[in-house]
Order: C-alpha cells, then sequence, then structure tokens
C-alpha cells in the first residue's frame, strides 16, 4: 500500500488536494509542451498497427473478404469477433460514467473520463467491423431505411438491420455524452494554455464555456438527459449484438438467454479494460492521488462480480443443452468441449473462470500487476469466448456433411492487431491533448471530502 | 425510301441462318433461305411474308436490297458455319430470338459415345444436354459429357499448326506431306499411325483407305483405359472377337465382377438409366439385387446389396468358386479365395433360382479368363440372349499393338509416326518407356486439341477441331451410330481428324461435311431427305441386332490362377473425372469433388483404414509406391471399403502439358503401369516419406454416422407402408401466400448413383465458377447441388451413400428471416430467391442455413476477363461478382421460360415442362421436379410415397425438396450382413 493510500484508505481523494492543485495536475499533462519518449514510442508502435489495419483495409477493399480464412460453413470469424469484442469493451465507460452518474455514486469521479474515452473509442473502432466484415461494404448503408426510387427498405426481422440502428445510436449518444462531458474542462484548458494554438484551439472546442451558473444548469440538466440516455442504450445495443445469434437456429446460438448475458459479458470484458488501461495511467502519469487504491478494488470487485455472472452462464448453457436433451444441442456441447476447438473452451474457462477466482484476496485486488495481469486474462479470455461463439457453432452444422475447419489468415491476426493499434492510437492521442481525469469533478469531490 | 424496319426476332434469326456465310456468297445464300419453308415460317411471325423472289417490284427489291445490308452485316459474326444444319427440336410455337436450339450430335470421349443435344445460343454452344432418342443417352448425360462445352472455349486450345514449335500453316504441312505419300506409296512400312478408339464409321473407312493407299503402313487404336481385356475375354469364349451388350432392365440377379457398369464402362448412362429402372421397388417387377465384388469401391459397388471387398487377384478365384458351386465341370484348380462358403452358397442359390434372369458381368480391370468365365455362366444360367447379348466390334482390339510399336520403334522401322489426339508421351504405360521412344522416331506429326507432352516431343503439331466444330459420326456401346454435327464454324485454325486425314492422304475432298456425307452415301437408303432424318433425328442407323455365340469351356484348360500371394498389389483406375488425363484442363472436371473420396484438384493412393492404422498414415502423408522398380510417390487417401492388401491410384494426373488448369496436378500413375497388365501390378511397397501435402477434399471428414440423413428402409419396413414423413410441428409463422403453382423436387435416393453429374451440369447451366485447389482447400467451393457422401455400418465393410443437396426452398427458411437488405425473398411459386443486386454480403444467410446449400463469391470468381470463356456462359443467368451470396435456384430462367411459352398459348404449364439441368443430367432419373400443387405430377406422386421424407424435419424449415429413402434389397439367405 502506497504512503498516500495508507493514510486514508477509505478517501475517494487523497488527502490534501485542492482544486487548484487537481487543474494544475492534470491540465499540466495535457498542456505539457512535450510528449515523453515513451509516449512517442507508444504512439509509434500504434501508428504501426493502425498502418497495417489501412494496408489490410485497402487489400480487403481490392481482393475481397477471401482474404480473411472465412469460408462455408464457417462463414464468420474473425471480424464478427473483434466487432462483438470491442462493442463490449465500449460497455464499462458507459455504465462508469452514466449508470453510476445517475445512481449518485462519487467514487466514479476520477474514473469516468478515461473510461469514457475508451468506450467512445471502442465503439468506433468496434464500428468499423460489421462494415468492412460484409461483401460488399460499399453498399452497407442499404441496411438504413432511406428513401429511393425503388421502394426497397431494410428487411425488419433481421437482428442486422436492427444492430445497424443500435450500434449508430449507441456511438451518437456516446460521443454527445463524452463531448459534452468534455466541455468545462476544455474550458480550463482554454485557460491555461500559453500558446496562442492551444488558447484558439480549445478555445473553439470549448463552445465559450465560461462557467456561469447558467452554464452549469444546463450542464447537469444535458448531461442527466444523455446519460438517462446511454443507460438503456447501452443494454439495448448489447442485447441486439446478442440477437444476432440467438436469430439464428444453430445449436450454440439458439438461446434467448443470450441478451443479459451479452451485458454481462460486456460489463465484464469492459471493466477488464478499464483495469487494463488504468493501471498504467496510474503509475505513468502519478495520478495516485486520484486513482487510489479504492478505486481498484471497486473495479475489480465489478469484474469479479460481472465474471460470475458470465461463468454462470456458462453454466446454464452447458445445463440447457443437457435438460433439453436436443441431439443436434448435445452433439454441439459434445463439439465444445471436446471437439477441433476445445482448447479455445478450455482456454476460456481458465481466463474468465479461473483467473477471476483471485479477485475475491483483497491483496490480490489491490496489487498492480496481478490486476492488470488478470485484466489481460480476461481480454484474451471473453476475445476467445466469442471466437468461439461463432466458430465453434459454425463449424459442424446440422448434417454431417457440413462440416469444416476454420484457419486464420495472417490478415484475420493483421486487423485484429491493426484494430488494437488503432484504439491505443486514439487513447494515446487522447491521453497527450485532453484530460485523462474529469477536472471539474475531482474539484468537486475534493471539495466534498474537504467538507466531511 | 425508308429503311426496312426489322423487329428485332428477325435479327438474330437472320444471324442463326446466315452466320458464318461470306459476302460473296449472300444472295445465293437467301435464295436458300427464302426457299427454304422452315426459314419463310420463322420470319412469318415477325416480318410478313418475303416477297418470292421471281417476281420483285422495284419497291420490293429495294426493300429486300435494304435487308442484304443489314444482314450482310449480320453475316460477319460468328455463328454455324454455311453448310446445312438441321435442327432437332423445334420448341412448340414460333421461336423468338434469345431462345436457345438445341442440335442432335454425338460426343465421344475414350470410347464412350453419348448422342447428346447440344444446345446453342445466338451461334454459341452452352450446354450439352442428352438425347432421348439416343440409346446410349435416353435423354441424360451424366458428368463427364457436361464439360465438352468448357472444353470447347478452352483459352488453352491449340490454335495454330506449329513446326518444331514455330507458327507455321497446313499449306507448308500439306505440301510436306506430299512428300511422304510419294515416300510411303509403294511402301507404307514406316508409317504408323495410333488414334484413339475407332468409334467413328467414316473414319474406319479412311482408315482402311489409308491402309490401302501405303501398303505396310499400321494404325493403332489405342486407349489408356479401353476395353482390350473384356474383348480378349470374349475371344476367349466365343473364339472371335465379340462385345457384349447387358440387359439391366431383364436381370433380377446381378453379379459384378469388378464392374463398374455405371461409373466406369461405355454405355454406363444407359445401364444406369436400366439398372435404377429395377431399383424402384413400386416398379412392377420389383427390385434387382446386385452383388459386387471389388477390390476398390466403384459407384456399382456402393449401390450393391451385397458388397464384398476382395482383392483385386482374388476376384478370379472367386469367380472359378462361384463356376464350382454353379456346378461347371473341368474347373482348373485355384487357391480359396477368402471368400465364406455360406456366402458363395447363397449367391449360387440366388442365380440358379433366378435362372434366365439373372446377370453376371465382369470389370475391364479383370483378366480376360474372368470375362470368359462370366459369359459361360452367363449361357450356363440361360440368360445368354436374355440379360446379355453380343454384338461384334466394327475394329477387333489388338492388345499388343502398344508393344509391338515400342518394338518397331527401338528396331528404327518407324520413320512416321502419326498421332490422332493419342498422347503416347504421357499416357503409355511406363514399362514401354514410349515417352523416350518417341524421340527416335525421325519424323512424329501430333494432331490434337491441345500441345500435350506429346506435342512437345512432335516435329508437327496440328491443331484439332473440337467435337461441337466438327462434322463426324460416331457408333455408340450397343452399335448405334450417330452424326456429329458442328455447331459453329471452327474458333481456330484447325481440321476435324477426317479433315487431317485427308488432308494427309492428299484426298481432293477436304471438307469434314463433305466427306462424312461421301461416306454416309454409300450406306443403304441414302437420299438428300435421309441425310437430313439421320443429322436431325441423332441416330443415323439404329443399333445392330445381337450376334449368335456360344461360348465354349474350352479355354479352362489353360487357365491357371495365380493365387494372391504378394502382401500389396497396386490397382489402376481412371479418374472418376478427368479418366485417362484428357480432361486434366478442364476446371469443372477438376474441381468436381470425385464421387467416393470428394477429392478435387488431384489424386491420391487409396489405402484400406487398417493397413493405414499399421503404418501411422492418415490423409495426405506422403508414401512412395514402389512397383517393379517403379517409384513414384503420392499422397495416401483412407479409404473404408477397401480390400485390404489393395492400394489403388487413379491415372490422369501428374500432367505436365495439358495447359493452365491442368499442369503438375497430382502424381502420374502411368509411371507405375507395366505393359502387359495394365491393371493390377503385384508386388507393391510402400514406404513412408513423412512429407504431407494437403488434399483438397470438399467433405474431409470421415466418420462414419450414426445418424446419417440418408434414411434406409428394409423390406418389412417398405411392406407396412407407413410413411416416413411426420406431419410438421405446429409454426408461428403464418403460410406462405400461394400462387398458382408450388414448384418442389424430389430425389431418389434409391436411384441416384453419385455420379455428380447434377453437380457439373448445374454448374454449365448456371455460370458456376470455378475456384481453384487452395479455395477448396479453403472450403470455398460453389457447386450449388454437391453430392454428399456418408457412410454406414460396420467401417470394415462399410455401406456407402450418396445424397444430392441442392437447396431446399423452405416453406419456412431460416436464411430470410436474417438477411438486413432483403435479398433472399420468397416468391409465390415457393423459390426462395436470391436478389444478386440487392446482397450485400453479411453472410447471416449461410450461417443460419441447415443444409449449408448457399456459396458465396468470398473473392472474384468469376473470370471476367477471359473472352473465349465468356463465350460458354449461359445469357439466361446473372454472372455473380465478388461479395454476393449464391445458390440454387431450381432454374428459375428454365421456370421463366416455360412460364412465358405457357403464358403465350394461354395454357397452364404442363407437367414435366420445366426441367431442371440437374434434372436433366441424371442418369437415373432420381431427381423430379415440378408442381406439388397438381396432385398428379410426377413430382407429387414422389412426394406422396411412403418412402418420402425431408432433410431435418425437426427444424420446421418445410422444405420444398424432399427425399426417397433408400431401399435395399438383401439376400434373405444371407441376412443383413452385406
Amino acid at each position: 500500500m502506497s504512503g498516500r493510500d495508507a493514510l486514508a484508505p477509505h478517501a475517494l481523494i487523497a488527502p490534501g488536494q485542492t482544486p487548484a492543485a487537481i487543474s494544475a495536475k492534470v491540465a499540466g499533462l495535457a498542456l505539457r509542451p512535450r510528449g515523453g519518449r515513451a509516449w512517442r514510442l507508444a504512439t509509434l508502435a500504434a501508428l504501426a498497427l493502425t498502418a497495417l489495419l489501412g494496408v489490410g483495409i485497402a487489400v480487403l477493399l481490392v481482393r475481397g473478404v477471401g482474404i480473411w480464412g472465412v469460408n462455408i460453413p464457417v462463414a464468420w470469424a474473425f471480424a464478427i469477433a473483434d466487432y462483438v469484442w470491442w462493442i463490449a469493451i465500449g460497455m464499462a465507460g458507459t455504465f462508469i460514467s452514466a449508470a453510476l452518474y445517475l445512481t449518485r455514486q462519487p467514487w466514479r469521479s476520477p474514473l469516468s473520463r478515461y473510461a469514457e474515452s475508451m468506450t467512445v473509442f471502442a465503439v468506433s473502432v468496434s464500428g468499423l467491423f460489421p462494415i468492412l466484415h460484409l461483401g460488399r461494404p460499399w453498399f452497407f448503408y442499404w441496411l438504413a431505411p432511406y428513401p429511393d426510387r425503388m421502394g426497397v427498405w431494410p428487411q425488419w426481422r433481421s437482428a442486422l438491420t436492427w444492430d445497424f440502428f443500435a450500434i449508430l445510436a449507441y456511438l451518437l449518444v456516446s460521443l454527445m455524452y463524452w463531448y459534452v462531458g468534455l466541455l468545462p474542462d476544455l474550458a480550463t484548458l482554454r485557460d491555461r494554455a500559453a500558446t496562442r494554438a492551444k488558447q484558439v484551439g480549445y478555445g473553439l472546442l470549448a463552445l465559450g464555456w465560461r462557467g456561469e451558473a447558467r452554464h452549469w444548469r444546463r450542464y447537469r440538466t444535458l448531461s442527466l438527459v444523455l446519460a438517462g440516455l446511454a443507460v438503456p442504450l447501452v443494454f439495448s445495443v448489447h442485447s441486439m449484438v446478442a440477437l444476432d445469434f440467438s436469430e439464428g437456429l444453430l445449436p450454440g446460438w439458439h438461446s434467448t438467454l443470450f441478451p443479459p448475458f451479452f451485458v454481462a459479458g460486456a460489463l465484464f470484458s469492459g471493466f477488464a479494460m478499464a483495469l487494463v488501461l488504468g493501471v498504467p495511467l496510474r503509475r505513468w502519469f502519478g495520478l495516485g492521488d486520484y486513482i487510489r487504491e479504492i478505486h481498484l478494488d471497486r473495479l475489480a470487485k465489478m469484474v469479479l462480480a460481472a465474471g460470475l455472472v458470465v461463468d454462470y452462464s456458462y453454466a446454464a448453457e452447458i445445463f440447457m443443452a443437457c435438460y433439453g436433451g436436443d441431439r443436434h444441442e448435445l452433439a454441439a456441447l459434445a463439439a465444445r468441449v471436446g471437439g477441433a476447438y476445445a482448447w479455445v473452451f478450455w482456454t476460456v474457462v481458465g481466463c474468465n473462470v479461473v483467473s477471476i477466482q483471485a479477485l475475491w484476496w483483497p491483496r490480490v485486488r489491490r496489487c498492480e500487476a496481478a490486476l492488470f495481469a488478470i485484466g489481460v486474462l480476461v481480454l484474451a479470455g471473453m476475445w476467445l469466448e466469442r471466437f468461439m461463439l461463432i466458430v465453434d457453432s459454425l463449424y459442424r452444422g446440422f448434417l454431417p456433411s457440413s462440416t469444416g475447419l476454420f484457419h486464420a489468415t495472417f490478415w484475420d491476426y493483421a486487423f485484429l492487431a491493426g484494430s488494437v493499434g488503432l484504439f491505443l492510437l486514439l487513447f494515446l492521442l487522447f491521453v497527450r491533448w485532453l484530460p485523462v481525469l474529469s477536472m471539474f469533478e475531482l474539484r468537486r469531490l475534493a471539495a466534498e471530502e474537504a467538507r466531511a | 425510301m425508308p429503311p426496312l424496319r426489322l423487329p428485332p426476332g428477325v435479327m438474330a434469326t437472320a444471324r442463326r441462318r446466315l452466320g458464318g456465310t461470306q459476302g460473296a456468297r449472300f444472295w445465293r445464300s437467301l435464295e436458300e433461305l427464302a426457299g427454304e419453308p422452315g426459314f419463310a415460317r420463322e420470319l412469318d411471325g415477325t416480318l410478313g411474308r418475303l416477297p418470292e423472289p421471281d417476281s420483285p417490284g422495284r419497291r420490293r427489291f429495294l426493300q429486300l436490297l435494304g435487308a442484304s445490308l443489314a444482314f450482310g452485316g449480320l453475316a460477319a459474326c460468328s455463328g454455324p458455319p454455311a453448310e446445312q444444319m438441321v435442327p432437332w427440336v423445334s420448341r412448340p410455337g414460333d421461336m423468338p430470338a434469345g431462345q436457345p436450339r438445341f442440335y442432335a450430335t454425338v460426343l465421344h470421349d475414350a470410347g464412350d459415345v453419348l448422342g447428346v443435344l447440344a444446345e446453342s445460343r445466338e451461334g454459341r454452344p452452352t450446354k450439352i444436354e442428352g438425347n432421348p432418342a439416343h440409346p446410349a443417352s435416353l435423354g441424360a448425360t451424366g458428368a463427364l459429357p457436361q464439360a465438352a462445352v468448357l472444353d470447347l472455349w478452352d483459352p488453352d486450345r491449340s490454335q495454330a499448326p506449329l513446326r518444331n514449335g514455330v507458327a507455321s500453316s497446313w499449306d507448308v504441312f500439306a505440301a510436306e506431306a506430299s512428300d511422304w505419300r510419294a515416300r510411303f506409296a509403294l511402301d507404307g512400312g514406316g508409317l504408323v499411325v495410333v488414334g484413339g478408339a475407332l468409334v467413328s464409321p467414316t473414319l474406319r473407312a479412311q482408315r482402311e483407305a489409308f491402309l490401302r493407299r501405303f501398303p505396310g503402313s499400321r494404325w493403332h487404336a489405342y486407349e489408356a483405359v479401353g476395353s482390350t481385356q473384356a474383348e480378349q475375354g470374349a475371344r476367349l469364349a466365343f473364339g472371335r472377337p465379340l462385345l457384349p451388350r447387358y440387359h439391366f432392365e431383364q436381370a433380377d440377379v446381378i453379379v459384378a465382377l469388378e464392374a463398374d457398369f455405371l461409373g466406369g464402362m461405355p454405355g454406363r448412362v444407359a445401364y444406369a438409366r436400366a439398372f435404377a429402372g429395377r431399383r424402384r421397388p413400386e416398379g412392377p417387377h420389383g427390385m434387382n439385387r446386385l452383388y459386387a465384388l471389388e477390390g476398390t469401391p466403384s459407384l456399382a459397388g456402393a449401390m450393391a446389396d451385397h458388397r464384398w471387398a476382395l482383392r483385386s487377384s482374388a476376384i478370379a478365384l472367386a469367380a472359378l468358386e462361384l463356376a464350382r458351386a454353379l456346378d461347371v465341370a473341368a474347373l482348373p484348380a485355384s487357391a480359396p479365395s477368402g471368400l465364406p462358403p455360406a456366402q458363395l452358397a447363397a449367391l449360387a442359390a440366388d442365380l440358379v433360382a433366378h435362372r434366365g434372369r439373372s446377370l453376371i458381368l465382369a470389370g475391364e480391370s479383370q483378366p480376360p479368363e474372368v470375362h470368359a468365365l462370366a459369359h459361360l455362366l452367363n449361357q450356363r444360367l440361360g440368360n445368354a440372349g436374355r440379360t446379355v447379348d453380343y454384338m461384334a466390334p466394327a475394329v477387333p482390339a489388338e492388345p499388343e499393338a502398344l508393344p509391338g510399336l515400342a518394338a518397331a520403334i527401338r528396331a528404327g522401322q518407324v520413320h512416321t509416326l502419326v498421332l490422332l489426339d493419342s498422347n503416347l508421351a504421357y499416357a503409355a504405360p511406363a514399362g514401354l518407356g514410349l515417352d523416350t521412344l518417341l524421340r527416335q522416331v525421325p519424323q512424329v506429326v501430333h494432331w490434337g486439341l491441345h500441345r500435350d507432352e506429346t506435342a512437345q516431343l512432335a516435329a508437327w503439331h496440328l491443331p484439332a477441331s473440337h467435337a461441337l466444330e466438327a462434322w463426324s459420326d460416331a457408333q455408340s456401346f450397343d452399335g448405334t451410330v450417330a452424326i456429329a454435327q458442328p455447331l459453329l464454324a471452327p474458333l481456330y485454325d484447325t481440321r476435324s481428324v477426317h479433315e487431317f486425314v485427308a488432308v494427309l492422304m492428299g484426298e481432293t475432298v477436304q471438307d469434314g461435311h463433305a466427306i462424312v456425307q461421301s461416306y454416309w452415301r454409300t450406306q443403304p437408303g441414302d437420299d438428300p431427305e435421309a441425310w437430313r432424318g439421320r443429322v436431325r433425328g441423332g441416330v443415323a442407323q439404329p443399333a445392330p441386332p445381337a450376334e449368335p455365340a456360344v461360348a465354349s469351356a474350352a479355354f479352362l484348360h489353360d487357365w491357371q490362377p495365380v493365387a494372391a500371394d504378394t502382401p500389396l498389389e497396386l490397382l489402376f483406375r481412371p479418374d472418376p473425372t478427368v479418366w485417362d488425363g484428357r480432361h486434366a484442363n478442364n476446371g469443372w472436371l477438376q474441381e468436381l469433388p470425385k464421387p467416393l473420396t470428394q477429392l478435387t484438384w488431384g489424386n491420391a493412393a487409396l489405402l484400406d483404414p487398417q493397413l493405414a492404422a499399421r503404418m501411422g498414415l492418415s490423409n495426405g502423408d506422403v508414401v512412395a509406391l514402389d512397383c517393379a522398380g517403379r517409384r513414384v510417390e503420392a499422397p495416401v487417401w483412407i479409404m473404408p471399403g477397401q480390400a485390404a492388401g489393395c492400394v489403388t491410384v487413379h491415372l490422369g494426373y501428374g500432367r505436365r502439358h495439358a495447359g493452365h488448369v491442368g499442369d503438375d496436378l497430382g502424381f502420374d500413375a502411368y509411371r507405375l503401369r507395366g505393359a502387359r497388365a495394365p491393371w493390377i501390378a503385384p508386388g507393391l511397397a510402400l514406404a513412408k516419406t513423412g512429407r504431407r501435402v494437403a488434399l483438397a477434399s470438399t467433405q474431409d471428414h470421415f466418420r462414419i454416422e450414426d445418424d446419417a440423413p440418408v434414411r434406409e428402409l428394409d423390406a418389412a419396413a417398405l411392406a407396412s407402408g407407413t410413411p416416413l414423413r411426420q406431419p410438421p410441428p405446429p409454426s408461428f409463422y403464418p403460410p406462405q401466400p400461394q400462387g398458382e403453382y408450388a414448384w418442389g423436387m424430389t430425389v431418389d435416393l434409391n436411384a441416384c448413383i453419385g455420379c455428380k453429374g447434377c453437380s457439373i451440369a448445374c454448374q454449365a447451366e448456371n455460370n458456376i465458377p470455378v475456384v481453384g485447389a487452395d479455395q477448396v482447400r479453403r472450403g470455398r467451393e460453389m457447386h450449388w447441388i454437391r453430392v454428399d457422401r456418408y457412410y454406414a455400418g460396420d467401417p470394415a465393410r462399410p455401406r456407402l451413400y450418396h445424397q444430392p443437396v441442392p437447396c431446399m426452398h423452405c416453406e419456412h427458411a431460416p436464411c430470410e428471416l436474417v438477411c438486413p437488405v432483403g435479398a433472399t425473398v420468397h416468391d409465390s411459386e415457393g423459390l426462395n430467391v436470391q436478389v444478386y443486386n440487392r446482397c450485400v454480403g453479411t453472410r447471416f444467410c449461410s450461417n443460419n442455413c441447415p443444409y449449408k446449400v448457399r456459396r458465396f463469391n468470398f473473392l472474384q470468381y468469376s473470370d471476367l476477363t477471359g473472352e473465349a470463356l465468356k463465350a460458354q456462359r449461359n445469357p439466361e443467368v446473372s454472372v455473380r461478382n465478388r461479395g454476393v451470396m449464391e445458390k440454387c435456384t431450381y432454374c428459375i430462367q428454365r421456370i421463366e421460360r416455360a412460364h412465358i411459352a405457357a403464358d403465350r398459348g394461354n395454357r397452364a404449364i404442363a407437367d414435366g415442362e420445366v426441367v431442371t439441368a440437374c434434372q436433366a443430367a441424371c442418369p437415373t432419373q432420381a431427381i423430379r421436379f415440378g408442381n406439388l400443387h397438381d396432385p398428379g405430377s410426377e413430382v407429387s406422386r414422389a412426394h406422396a410415397s411412403p418412402r418420402s421424407y425431408d432433410l431435418l424435419e425437426e427444424l420446421n424449415t418445410r422444405p420444398r425438396t424432399s427425399y426417397l429413402a433408400r431401399v435395399r434389397n438383401p439376400n434373405p439367405a444371407l441376412g443383413d450382413e452385406a
């Protein structure tokens, strides 16, 4: 336990933090003239991966989705796994910034900004995949109901149509919520900026925020409305993602239990990503005064809680297959635990069931390295879970003849790595140019703590 | 004067009529056309009556002149050549432009002759259909003939004469040929011609003239996969060459001694029809019973009620044991075959009980004595003249032709060797060493479709016209002769075989049409009308009557059967799709999964599972095959049902100069083939190499399914009459709106022999692209109708099943539900239609299809650049580009054509008017298609059969495609032990 955490372990902000100190620290990070060596190296690496994604997209558009390993029967694979994985990672940010906001949980304050940025970037990255995985990506807008001469509409019974709306709505609302939340802090940066360029830049972004009571009143109303919109949307988007699979009649997909389980799975991976990003942030930018061990502890508890629901869903699926007794479901279950992709299943169990049990111990929940490691394991496990859900269900069908294995190609891995690169690039740009913590909320938190 | 306005239909009619004529000949052509009643009738509907050419008024004359200019332009387009061609079928009513026309012609393929109707669209041959009037076809084609159109349009075809690899001309060749004629006129000893099977009567006549003209010259007919053993067997039994003709429709009990009459014999299409006709349990004569004894699984074996896997060399012993059980005297002593005596006794009893209605036949892979014994047994059982009769071959086989040629070359006696599309450098047994010997011949002249391995060695390579470009004739397995008429002028500077021989001989008449016609003038009953009738109907000369034949048992004295005493023997078989290698450059045939192995784009050494387990080999492991000092490395494929101790290799691969498609695929099994025993090589040694190759199989997985989607009934279940089909479970979805017709299909699994003619016919009809071995390995083959293969029963003695799977056209289609853009929708006649233009390629429909019949264009598979290939395509079917889903449409273009014809006649579409491409090609009529609303339609009657069931009916998708269960008819004395 580090020194300041030991002083007041249950305080949400380190003792002695004044509003001025908070602004100076956080704004200083965004306004520092140079990014630092580590940041530059990380950005360079992220840029390289993003360039790989760019090349991949170009090759994809020129040659077609056949550059991936998809086939008949496994017509979906990495792209959809990547999509579900990224959109699920977005869940935690919205949950922390909106749901905990609505339920008045002050401990969220130091986490909300970076978690919400994570949401926006993850959802943006995930949104690429449903478009790119199309056979003819340039016609993706045919999923939208727009008036045209032919009078052709989307097919409303398909979950994919609704998924399109769900992602779009979710992306727009979280983008708005994120930006609105940034406004007071952008104004702070404008006021503290030393160079003309930054003053103008942040000034334009701050939309003329002057901190008047009027502004704050409108800000609170708008935040409440957007938070109120974001919370149901985050549930709808993950339910829709789940229905993309539930609607299918494949054993392994055809399950009404998927929507709540997908929400739990999204929370699980989202909180894991919040840990994986929060731990280095705290360490490298010296934010231990704000992101305290109590925050890590609570994030870890959320991971554990969501993880247990996910584990329950695994058990429920196995139980339902046995209880239902349908021969196709039983065969799918047997293939899952003992078939060609059994290693995926057992790795998932190792990552998502076994590894999180360490979080029962408070010592683990306060150990940065352990939390980071568990977070990475959970992220890997959740990606593999999506891979299992998709490929393991598709590779053997109802007819014995339609069995076909999936073999990933270079481009499958390139798109996965490239999407991680793009996400990291966006996140690195965020930590360089925008306040990584919500200054005004921390100032209020400090004031409240001081009053208490 | 205003120009004469031509309605659109006339242009095409005229182009069809005039295509290929030269401008200078135009007027004569118009006179011919105007005078021909058929043409006047065709023009009637669109243009009004043409004026009488002998009394033109001034205005009429100018109008005609205008028309002539228009027509003259059209004639520049390619079309049928200028000779008269007579359409076989006129569809009812007049024929507007865009309608396909069908010409009766005949295709021959390594001695197998099939009368066909070639479909021509605006002068381009696009599809092959069977000719119902031709006894070898009866309207069906099977797999290989379907690919003929692709051969025609193959961009790798040889296009101009080559002299030592340098472009030359026919004139130069003709000049050189005249020198040879002078040289060989008195003594033709150094002149040898080697060609394929002599099925063409015209060519036989030309051959005789050739041999007369050059005394001492020789003309051999060699086929790598021929019927030499069968002919020699007949010679042993009857003392003269005879060819058997089987009558499966008369046979109640059939014993096939490694005789693949469904997949490997000339006449297989007709045989399959006759055989399957007796497999219908509903039929008036009941079901036949097939016993198959074979070393490696074949299509006939897969249909057998009792399939006994025996080493190929032990089948002779089993035949002797059977003869002994049938009380044939004076049999030579033989070692035991390994067949249990109880089985033999039951088989013998069954044969005796069906005296006169049974049939024993031997396959080409068996030695002549087995054939002779089969003839003898048939005679003893009273089958001769009933289930089998005999006809004399036009040209007796020469078993020693190739060894004799090799010896002559070695002795320096061959000066000029003329090869008529005979690829001796590749397809001769390695034991003869002909590929090196050919280099010693001073002058090799090769005439062929491709610049193949032999053409590479030849001084002259001369390009051949394709069968659809040339006049010819051919005699099929039963003796029927049909005339081949061209559908278009040769695409390149090529000559037909008749024209080539005429050039060689310096004949004054060098036009193929004239040569063939002049032969037929020598036939009885000749007049111009008879010629037309011969061409039009597709049958020029009916089958000859049976020859009287009495089998003698004398050959038994000289027969010393040898026991199979080496641990392993090597069996050679023609490849089911590329045959002896001649179709290696045909992408359709390369990609067609081989029946039973489901391999594409290559061959493998087939091993029985026990041997593979003993040697620790799995599919794709490369082994070294060592046989009589010859060694070839080959990947392994484990084949359930393969007899222990037998390894099978297929000929036709390892081509080095086949073309862009066929080069360097698989391994060359000819390298292992000895000169004397062409089908069985004893003393094989097998060694692991440790290498592996990835074989491209479409159904790699190989487990014996306990819950196979193929259902099978026994006699008791069939007699009970309990329908297999359950009433559909209730559904939340409203019924689909019902239109005037409810299209449906049934597939009779009891008739399907697994030849895959349906797959390739569908490919030809629906412009389905070829994707290549790499894409097949990735699971991206595009066939709209696949034929699944299943095993059941004891893994050591599995039963084999085939199941064609097209789109089921579900009433409650899971694919329609999940498409976000409505690219797959239901129509009022029950078709599940795919709208390519609308498809964005989410592929959810395929994921949700429980039958996995949807095919996706993962890459740009359709060749949009090859000009020759474009001409092959069916203009009625969209060519799909990358990124869209496709699948079986029930040949919606054929349904629409029937709709248009019916609407014009103000009538309903009759039953049988819509024939899907798969249905048309099926030799056994296993596929039926029609209107389920009409209770009298054939498909409705099949649907109502107690054997009818739906695939995966528990999913309640309510498919429109249903299946008829397979029925086995085992010998009650043997029980169900197979």
